[in-house]
């Protein structure tokens, strides 16, 4: 009876994945209140990160190791995206675009990944162009997609904001996680220098880490995830913009 | 759609007197339960096995070869080949499968995990550099009696809701016997898995490796949900004996 009652469970597993068709409920007032305020704090964080980095540039005159005129915003504002990746798994936020929540997940995961667990902890990267390729990248695209989240919750969402969301990521994407490869490589060697979040037997609690090896890993990863990502935007760009596109024929 | 149909059931004498549609669905490559267990099984023993012996391309022959080994290593090979070997004459003698099927690509995930958690713990049982649990002696000996009778229990409770004492439409709840083992059906709804459980978390201690404790913690998540699934069939259909029942832990869940 154990084995067929988790067999059981199993099989609904395996049959019950006919997905139910998916009603989306438009958010309250109150919530649609809060969704605005934070999207546009987020757009404001972001453009402040951008801003800092104009600035920096103007004053050094170079664009190298401007990872620190930025260090603290972007730590924030990157970190305060697990909030938002967490209401919308916990479904306090509503779905505001159908974009798959794993996805998402992920995404933010490897952001998170790349702030605090390689550029903040090994500091020699920081100087790194790479540092700077990536975080262009995301500035970009969080200013655009936050202000196009803002736009779509007060029900105004101009062309242009809908275009660039679904269209600068064709360069952005590869911009940012070829920023964000290089910098992972040129952190291995410190890594393995300093055994940075290593543990090694013999151990009391018979365990062993390897961060050096996690790191190859993570970059391995990139290669069946990255095209999956990029193949699923390019879909999502063909659905919303031939939508709009009819909509305007038929008017 | 609508019901799914069993597998003996004649259209003829469905359609006699209506019209009825009939929904086709391709579930993609399936395999038996038996299959399924008997390949999720299997594996871990003998994977276990092959680090137990201490494979050279695994580990380092001039340090396997001089490392004296600590008991509780020949202790945990026994315990973990007991576990599974348990689990397939289990299979194959006590339970009464259905004849149903479930996805290949559902045994393909069982099979990763099993053999990717056995792969991983028993690097670390086996390894030359293995550091034994640090209360010695009777830390290791009080998690081996518990191991003991964790799988004592489990098998005797697997045997109970193989055998019950009615069926069909008269089926109640299996009642604890004689065997103490089975007196856990008072308190709790699902006893198996509560003894499933309380070997690996014997297992985690006897040996006093990380890897098993993150394992046996996914179990212990694992066999709550389907705990609680169960339970809540149990209180749909025994109502009354199993309302003051816990699903897994007594009292606690």
């Amino acid at each position: 009876m154990a084995a067929s009652g988790s067999g059981g469970s199993r099989a609904d597993n395996g049959y019950g994945s006919q997905q139910q068709p998916r009603r989306r409920k438009g958010p309250g007032a109150l919530a649609t209140a809060y969704l605005v305020i934070y999207n546009v704090v987020m757009t404001a964080g972001w453009l402040v990160i951008a801003v800092g980095l104009v600035r920096a540039y103007l004053a050094k005159g170079s664009y190298h190791s401007l990872y620190y005129s930025i260090e603290k915003p972007l730590k924030f504002f990157q970190t305060g995206a697990l909030l938002e990746e967490y209401l919308l798994i916990a479904k306090y936020l509503p779905g505001i675009v159908p974009s798959s929540v794993v996805l998402t997940a992920f995404q933010v995961m490897s952001r998170v990944f790349l702030t605090w667990a390689v550029t903040h902890s090994v500091k020699e990267v920081q100087t790194e162009d790479s540092v700077l390729l990536f975080v262009v990248a995301w500035t970009i695209t969080e200013i655009i997609r936050y202000s196009f989240y803002t736009f779509s919750l007060l029900n105004h969402l101009p062309y242009l904001i809908k275009w660039a969301r679904y269209t600068l990521f064709i360069i952005l994407y590869p911009m940012g996680v070829s920023g964000e490869l290089l910098t992972i490589y040129a952190a291995l060697p410190f890594v393995r220098q300093s055994g940075l979040y290593s543990i090694s037997l013999p151990n009391k609690y018979n365990f062993s880490f390897d961060y050096y090896t996690f790191l190859i890993l993570v970059m391995i990863s990139y290669i069946p995830i990255f095209p999956q990502l990029y193949f699923h935007m390019l879909h999502q760009r063909r659905k919303v913009l031939s939508h709009t596109e009819e909509h305007k024929k038929s008017e | 759609d609508g019901p799914y149909l069993k597998d003996y059931i004649n259209i003829q004498s469905l359609a006699v007197s209506s019209i009825i549609t009939l929904y086709f669905t391709d579930l993609g490559q399936q395999v038996g339960w038996t299959t399924f267990f008997l390949t999720e099984y299997t594996g871990p023993l003998l994977i276990y096995l092959l680090f137990y012996i201490r494979l050279s391309t695994i580990y380092d022959q001039r340090e396997s070869r001089k490392n004296f080994r600590h008991p509780v290593v020949h202790l945990a090979c026994f315990c973990h080949c007991l576990h599974y070997i348990r689990h397939l004459l289990e299979t194959l003698f006590v339970h009464k499968l259905s004849g149903g099927h479930t996805p290949l690509k559902n045994m393909i995930k069982g099979c990763v995990f099993y053999w990717g958690f056995t792969s991983w713990i028993a690097y670390y049982i086996n390894h030359p550099r293995y550091t034994p649990p640090s209360f010695g002696h009777r830390q290791v000996s009080f998690a081996a009696l518990t191991f003991l009778m964790c799988e004592a229990g489990n098998h005797f409770i697997n045997v109970a809701l193989a055998h019950p004492s009615h069926s069909g439409l008269q089926a109640c709840f299996p009642s604890p016997t004689y065997n103490p083992f089975t007196w856990l059906f008072l308190l709790v709804s699902c006893p198996n898995y509560t003894y499933e459980v309380g070997s690996w978390i014997s297992f985690t201690v006897m040996t006093q490796t990380l890897p098993v404790g993150i394992f046996a913690f996914l179990m212990i998540i694992q066999m709550s949900l389907w705990a609680q699934k169960k339970h809540r069939l149990y209180l749909k259909r025994f109502y009354p004996e199993v309302r003051r029942k816990a699903a897994m832990i007594p009292i606690i869940f």
